[in-house]
C-alpha cells in the first residue's frame, strides 16, 4: 500500500457526490432566469457572523489597546482611578461599533458613487464642470468627516478672556469654520485633480501653498488676539485627511486620471492628500483674520459675558444626548450623500448599478455615524480629557489628585513626554490606513521601502510629534516657534528628494490621523491643557503631522544615498546572483 | 561546460483555493504549517451567488483572493483538508477550493537535494 493511499484512507471524514447530480438540470426550452435562493435563518446567521465579527476586529484592533494603554497608565503611574468607568466602557463599545458600521456603510454606500462619479463625469462634462463637482464634494467630505466633529466638541473648553477669537471662532463661527475648511479641501481637491491630468510636480505645489500659509501665520503671530488661534488652523490640516475624504476624493481622482489617460503613473493618487492639508491651515486663517477685522475681543467678550449671565436656556429635548448626536450625525452625511445623488442622477441621468446594496450602506453610514458620534462624547472623548487633566499630577500639585505631584517636577515631565511618545507610536501602528500606505508605498518602490520601515519612521514620527506637543502645554512654549522651523526643515528636505518620496512623505502625515487618534489626542490636549491653564490645547496635531513627514523624507534619503552608494558596487556583482 | 537540462518533477497536484478577500493568511499558514513549499496569490472578483441573495449579499466580498498552491501527491490530502478546515469553507460563502493532477512541473532544483533524494 502506497503511504499516500494509507493517509487517503485515515484521514478527514468525507463523502463524494458527483456534481451531475447536484447541479441544476438545463432544460433549452425554458428561458433562463436567476432564481432567489432560499436561505434558512441558520444559513444566514452563519453568512452574517464572520462578516460582523471581521468588521468589527478591525475596530477593536485601533481603539483597544490605545484605550487600555490610557487607562492603565493613569491607574499605574498616575494612581487615579478611572471615573465613571461604566460610561466610558459604554462609550468605547459604542466608537467600536459605530465606526465597524461607519466603515461599511462607506464601502458598500458611498464609495460606488464615488468611482461611478469618476468614471463617468469626465465623459459626459466638461473639465469646469468636473472640477466644480470636485470642489463642492471637497465640502461634502469635510461635514462628513468624523474628525471634524470632534473639534467642534470642544469649543467650550476655551476660556473666553485669555483667547478671545479662538472661542469665537469655536463656539460660534463653527459653521463658517468648517466650511471654511471644507473649502481647502475642495480647493485640495481641484488642484490634486489637475495635477493627476497634467501630471504636475507636487514640488512646487509644496512651495506655493506653504508660502502664503507662512505669510499667514506670521501676520496673525503678531497680533496677540490672533496668536492663539493658529494651533487650531494648523490642527485643522490634520484633521480633515480622515477616512472619509482621502478614500473617496481619491476615487474620483482616478477615475478622472483615468478618462484623460493619465491614471498609469504609479503616483497619480498621491498628493491630494498633501493638499487637502495645507489649505485648510490656509483657509482657517483667513476666516479669523476676516473676523479679527470684523469684531474686536472686547466685543466678543461682552457677548460671552452676556451669554453666561443670561438664565441658562433649558435645553430641549433636540440638545440631549443621544439625539443631540444623532442629528448631528444625520446633517453630517445626509448633504455629502444628496450632492451625490443630485451629481448622478441629475447632472450624469445614470443610475446605480445595486441600489438596495448602496442604500443599505447609506443607510449603515448615518447609523454608524450616530453611534459613533455618541462613543465619541461618552467614550474617546471623555477618557481623553479624563487622563488628560490627570497627567500633571505627576509632577505639579492637582486638587483631583491626592498623591500629586506624584513624582519630583524634572521625573514628572519625562514621564510625562514618554507617555506621550509611546501614545502616539502605538496608536500610529495601530491605524489601519498606514498599512495600506505601507503595501502601496512597497509596491511603487519596487521593495526599496519596506513596509514595516514606512510604518515605524511614520509611527516615529507621529510619536515625535505628539511629545513635542505635549512638552509644548506642560512647558508652555510656543508653537510656532518649533513648527515654523519643522516646516522649514521639511521644505529644505524635499528640494532634494526625488518626487516618489517627496509625495509618499508629504501624505502619510494625513494619513496617521484617523477618527480614534484625533479625538483621543484633542481631547487630552484639551484636558492637560486647561488643568496647566495654558492658554489653548491645540497644536498637538500639527506636530504630529510634520514630524513623520521629515521622518520619511529623512528615510528616504537615507535609500537613496544607500543606493547610489550600492549601485556604484554593482559592476563587481556577477550577474547570475542578481 | 555544463549541459543546460530540465528536471522534470511528477506526482505533482495543484491545489487552488478561492476565498474571500483578506482571508488568504489562516489558509496560508495553515498550509505552510503541514508542508506546503510555497503559493501564489493572486487577486480576483467573483460572482454567482452573492447576486441571488439579496440583501444578505453583502456580507460577502466581492473581492477574491486566489491562492495556487502545488504539492506533492503524498501531501496533497493533508494539505487540501488542513486549507479547508482553516478556511472555514464549511461555512456558507466563504469560498471554494479543487485539486488537479498535474501533467509535469518543472523548477529549479538544487542538486543538493536531487541527489539526497537518490
Amino acid at each position: 500500500m502506497r503511504y499516500s493511499d494509507y493517509l487517503n484512507a485515515v484521514s478527514f471524514h468525507h463523502k463524494t457526490v458527483s456534481y451531475n447530480v447536484l447541479a441544476p438540470k438545463i432544460d433549452p426550452s425554458a428561458p433562463k432566469v436567476d432564481k432567489r435562493l432560499d436561505i434558512t435563518l441558520q444559513q444566514s446567521l452563519a453568512l452574517i457572523g464572520p462578516y460582523c465579527y471581521t468588521r468589527i476586529m478591525d475596530q477593536v484592533k485601533a481603539v483597544v489597546p490605545l484605550a487600555a494603554y490610557l487607562i492603565l497608565f493613569q491607574i499605574l503611574i498616575l494612581r487615579h482611578p478611572i471615573d465613571s468607568a461604566l460610561m466610558l466602557g459604554g462609550g468605547l463599545v459604542a466608537v467600536i461599533v459605530g465606526l465597524a458600521i461607519f466603515m461599511e456603510g462607506l464601502n458598500t454606500g458611498l464609495m460606488p458613487f464615488g468611482t461611478i462619479i469618476g468614471d463617468n463625469l469626465p465623459k459626459k462634462a466638461s473639465m469646469t464642470v468636473v472640477l466644480i463637482i470636485i470642489g463642492m464634494l471637497g465640502v461634502g467630505v469635510t461635514f462628513a468627516e468624523p474628525a471634524i466633529g470632534a473639534l467642534q466638541a470642544f469649543g467650550s473648553s476655551v476660556d473666553v478672556n485669555s483667547a478671545p477669537y479662538l472661542y469665537e471662532l469655536l463656539n460660534n463661527w463653527t459653521l463658517p469654520l468648517v466650511l471654511m475648511v471644507g473649502a481647502g479641501v475642495g480647493l485640495a481637491a481641484i488642484l490634486g485633480t489637475v495635477r493627476f491630468v497634467r501630471g504636475w510636480s507636487l514640488k512646487p505645489m509644496i512651495y506655493c501653498a506653504l508660502v502664503p500659509v507662512m505669510i499667514l501665520t506670521g501676520y496673525a503671530w503678531l497680533d496677540p488676539n490672533l496668536r492663539s488661534v493658529l494651533g487650531l488652523a494648523w490642527d485643522c490640516g490634520a484633521v480633515t485627511t480622515g477616512p472619509v475624504t482621502v478614500p473617496l476624493v481619491l476615487s474620483l481622482g482616478i477615475g478622472i486620471a483615468n478618462a484623460a489617460g493619465k491614471g498609469q503613473s504609479s503616483l497619480s493618487g498621491f498628493g491630494v492628500v498633501t493638499l487637502a492639508s495645507l489649505f485648510p491651515i490656509l483657509a482657517v486663517l483667513i476666516l479669523a483674520i476676516f473676523m479679527s477685522l470684523t469684531v474686536t475681543p472686547d466685543e466678543i467678550r461682552e457677548a460671552a459675558q452676556l451669554a453666561s449671565d443670561a438664565v441658562a436656556v433649558v435645553p430641549t429635548v433636540w440638545d440631549q444626548t443621544p439625539l443631540i448626536e444623532i442629528v448631528t450625525g444625520v446633517r453630517a452625511i445626509l448633504p455629502l450623500v444628496l450632492f451625490l445623488m443630485f451629481v448622478l442622477f441629475i447632472v450624469l441621468r445614470s443610475k446605480l448599478p445595486n441600489r438596495m446594496v448602496t442604500f443599505y450602506g447609506l443607510t449603515l453610514s448615518i447609523v454608524g455615524m450616530c453611534i459613533f458620534n455618541v462613543g465619541l462624547t461618552y467614550g474617546l472623548g471623555a477618557i481623553g480629557s479624563q487622563t488628560g487633566s490627570v497627567l500633571p499630577a505627576a509632577f505639579m500639585e492637582l486638587p483631583i489628585s491626592q498623591f500629586s505631584p506624584i513624582y519630583p517636577e524634572l521625573v514628572g515631565i519625562c514621564i510625562v513626554i514618554v507617555f506621550a511618545f509611546l501614545m502616539g507610536f502605538g496608536a500610529t501602528l495601530a491605524e489601519p490606513a498606514l498599512n495600506a500606505l505601507g503595501l502601496t508605498v512597497q509596491n511603487l518602490t519596487n521593495g526599496a521601502f519596506k513596509k514595516s520601515m514606512l510604518m515605524y519612521s511614520v509611527a516615529t514620527g507621529v510619536a515625535v510629534g505628539i511629545a513635542l506637543g505635549i512638552a509644548k502645554l506642560v512647558i508652555g512654549f510656543d508653537l510656532m516657534t518649533v513648527l515654523i522651523p519643522l516646516y522649514l526643515l521639511g521644505v529644505f528636505l524635499t528640494i532634494f528628494s526625488t518626487e516618489e518620496f517627496v509625495n509618499v512623505a508629504w501624505d502619510s502625515a494625513g494619513v496617521t490621523t484617523g477618527p480614534v487618534t484625533v479625538p483621543l489626542v484633542l481631547a487630552m490636549g484639551l484636558g492637560l491643557g486647561s488643568a496647566v491653564s495654558a492658554v489653548e490645547g491645540f497644536g498637538i496635531l500639527s506636530l504630529a503631522s510634520i514630524c513623520p513627514i521629515l521622518a520619511v523624507l529623512t528615510m528616504g534619503l537615507g535609500i537613496q544615498y544607500l543606493n547610489r552608494t550600492k549601485s556604484s558596487e554593482k559592476h563587481t556583482v556577477p550577474e547570475a546572483l542578481l | 561546460m555544463n549541459e543546460r537540462s530540465i528536471t522534470y518533477l511528477s506526482d505533482a497536484f495543484l491545489i487552488t483555493c478561492v476565498l474571500q478577500k483578506e482571508l488568504a493568511e489562516d489558509v496560508l499558514a495553515a498550509a505552510k504549517n503541514i508542508g506546503a513549499q510555497g503559493a501564489t496569490i493572486s487577486y480576483a472578483r467573483g460572482t454567482g451567488i452573492r447576486e441571488r441573495m439579496g440583501l444578505l449579499g453583502v456580507t460577502i466580498d466581492e473581492q477574491k483572493e486566489v491562492i495556487r498552491i502545488i504539492v506533492s501527491e503524498e501531501q496533497a490530502n493533508l494539505v487540501f483538508e488542513a486549507m479547508y478546515l482553516a478556511g472555514k469553507l464549511d461555512t456558507p460563502g466563504m469560498g471554494i477550493m479543487y485539486m488537479v493532477k498535474l501533467d509535469r512541473v518543472a523548477t529549479y532544483v538544487p542538486d543538493a537535494i536531487l541527489n539526497a533524494a537518490k
